[in-house]
């Protein structure tokens, strides 16, 4: 392997890497605005300058390869004073309203200009500002915030394939903009929040909703589709404030869909039914799960599951229901019956099954649904598949139901989300991966293990 | 072992245990204070006492022309060390960012003063105010704290 000197440091490289990439394998950070891994160097915003041995001008890390036997200072007087003149000079028209900003405590501009750029300004004059239009239910644009860097520009063009976003004017009045003031269109909208350095563009959803300091950020992966993109979680006192997009090469690289990103709504949704119910009536434990269990213990069982239980859920719910001699099916999405049903929906990320372990309930050996339901059925489900028509069964439900689709269930049994069990599901490649309990859940609901002792035994 | 008691020091006579010399030298401290110092108290609370500017009491919102200087910024809530002041935040035509609510439970303060110390608004003050005993728990909203000036 090549390998060049960065801070006195020894750093092997792979051929092609750039200065910021080598630098980064070494737990080197050089400050960036427009370089994203995913989105590629233009080498507009010249924040990532370093000083190169024999190269009489500072180089862009960026966009500058790495080369066999090169030296490279990162912070030497030359690029500090590079570094503060283009701190200043990305300030110079910022309005630096960060008590109001949605991104402050998480915006580069923040960061770098604490960690490289001056205390003070130099300027007096008025700064610009553009009047702020309207981009669609899911991003809030503040072009007083921006500072150019055309990684919004690049993400339409190179990732969601729809080229929406444009600059306008020139200089000092350039204007990012969607072509002809048109909202976004792009299902992975979202991610203009996440890549953007600024408060430029900032999501409508968790607009004012907490400081980004005040969430506690744990990893986690996303149930929308049978894609399982790795998210992260930030959530604070039990409730979720939003969902981002976390690396993975692997799966979704950089980038999260929409859907996947508001798909936290539904466990604080107040239609979500949190105590259990009776002919739907709320109800307690002892009660509902009397009732449940008599309709369960007494003829024939059908039981569903749904394509959004874990495999550890699945194979106790296996465990519990062969014995018992019930037959059981999975559901899930209409018309994806199968694995080899579920495609790309488009071409970044989005799969056809809109549970996220269809693929792994298959593997288990459970066969779909046929839509021909008898006796009484026990739907067990995570919340995201679509319950069938059961045509005039007797419906137990057990774990996630919105009020709505209960009206004619006998008995519901609430239990946990994703979010609030973990678990191991496997995506659309057959890639395993395990999600944790990331925030409690309503008081009332089970763990699947508590509510099948329930239904099995007498009494507790 | 039986225990035995000794005296330690000089024998003390009747006149001497009685301690009347004693007192009345201390009565005599009494009455100097009495006759001939200036008061120290005051007749609260008809009569109140002028503190330091820098006294930090009851909080207050500040206003600019009747607007609420605050920003929902979120500072204050950050650095308060007994964790007793909640915000929410909300958007209205004349304001970005506002707070919707703002309640400062005033049992958990400790009127260390850093709320006022971090806010860039120069919105959270603490005022003069110090006699705020109630009958029952506190939490003074934002109505309450916008109109209560103190003597500031
Ligand atoms: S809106 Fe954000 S991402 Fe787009 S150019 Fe401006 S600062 Fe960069
Ligand atoms: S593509 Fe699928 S797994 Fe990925 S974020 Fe969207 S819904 Fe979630
Ligand atoms: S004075 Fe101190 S304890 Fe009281 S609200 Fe302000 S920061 Fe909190
Ligand atoms: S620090 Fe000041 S501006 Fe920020 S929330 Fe508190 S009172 Fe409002
Ligand atoms: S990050 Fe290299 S020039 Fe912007």
């Amino acid at each position: 392997m090549p390998w060049c000197l960065i801070d006195g440091k020894n750093v092997e490289f792979s051929d092609g890497a750039t200065i910021i990439e080598a630098a980064g394998s070494a737990g080197i950070f050089i400050p960036h605005f427009c370089y994203h891994p995913g989105l590629g160097a233009p080498a507009q915003c010249r924040m990532c300058v370093v000083e190169v041995e024999g190269r009489t001008k500072l180089q862009t890390a960026c966009s500058t390869p790495a080369c066999e036997g090169m030296i490279v200072k990162t912070g030497s007087e030359r690029v500090k004073q590079v570094q503060k003149s283009t701190m200043e000079f990305l300030l110079i028209n910022h309005p630096l309203d960060c008590a109001i900003c949605d991104k402050s405590g998480e915006c580069m501009l923040q960061d770098n200009s604490y960690h490289y750029g001056d205390a003070t300004m130099r300027t007096v004059e008025e700064r610009r500002t553009y009047a702020d239009l309207e981009m669609g239910p899911v991003i809030k644009k503040n072009m007083n915030r921006c500072i150019h860097c055309t990684r919004c520009i690049r993400f339409g063009e190179k990732v969601a394939g729809i080229a929406e976003m444009a600059a306008f004017g020139r200089g000092g009045s350039t204007e990012i903009a969607t072509l002809d003031g048109a909202e976004l269109k792009t299902p992975y909208a979202g991610n203009y929040s996440d890549i953007c350095p600024t408060g430029a563009l900032t999501l409508k959803d968790f607009r004012f909703k907490k400081r980004s300091w005040l969430l506690t950020k744990t990893a986690a992966v996303c149930e929308g589709c049978s894609r399982g993109c790795a998210i992260e979680v930030h959530h604070a006192d039990g409730v979720v404030y939003r969902q981002v997009a976390r690396e993975n090469l692997r799966i979704n690289r950089y980038w999260i869909c929409d859907e996947g990103r508001f798909l936290y709504r539904y466990l604080g949704d107040p239609e979500r039914v949190r105590q259990p119910l009776v002919s739907g009536n709320i109800s307690d434990w002892v009660s509902a799960a009397g009732v449940a269990r008599e309709m369960f213990n007494g003829g024939r069982v059908m039981v569903l599951a749904g394509e959004d239980l874990t495999l550890e859920e699945a194979k106790e719910l296996l465990d519990f229901v062969r014995p018992a001699g019930a037959g059981i099916f999975r559901f899930g999405t209409p018309q994806v019956c199968a694995a080899r049903d579920d495609g790309d929906e488009d071409m970044i990320l989005r799969r056809k099954s809109k549970t996220s372990n269809l693929h792994g309930l298959q593997q288990l050996g459970i066969s779909a649904f046929d839509g021909r339901p008898s006796g009484t059925v026990l739907v067990v489900r995570g919340g995201r598949a679509v319950i069938p028509d059961l045509g005039g069964c007797k419906v137990i439900g057990a774990g996630v139901f919105q009020g709505g689709e209960t009206t004619d269930f006998e008995a519901v049994l609430p239990g946990r989300a994703f979010l609030e069990k973990g678990g191991s599901i496997v995506n659309c490649d057959g890639i395993e991966q395990r999600g944790v309990s990331v925030v409690p859940g309503p008081a009332e609901a089970k763990g699947l293990g508590d509510i099948l002792r329930l239904l099995g035994r007498g009494g507790d | 072992m039986a225990t035995r008691t000794r005296r330690v020091g000089p024998r003390k006579s009747l006149f001497h245990s009685i301690y009347i010399v004693d007192s009345f030298k201390g009565l005599w401290i009494t009455m100097k204070y009495l006759l001939f110092r200036k008061k120290v108290t005051i007749r609260y609370p008809e009569e109140r006492r002028q503190y330091s500017a820098r006294f930090r009491g009851l909080h207050y919102i500040k206003t600019t022309n009747g607007v609420e200087n605050c920003t929902a910024c979120m500072l204050c809530p950050t650095v308060c060390p007994a964790d007793c002041i909640h915000i929410e935040a909300g958007e209205r035509a004349d304001k970005e960012k506002y707070p919707v609510r703002f309640d400062i439970d005033i049992m958990r303060c400790c009127f260390c003063g850093m709320c006022e110390e971090a806010c860039p608004k120069d919105a959270i003050k603490l005022s003069g105010v110090y006699d705020m005993s109630a009958a029952k728990r506190t939490v003074y909203d934002k109505e309450f704290l916008l109109v209560q000036r103190g003597n500031k």
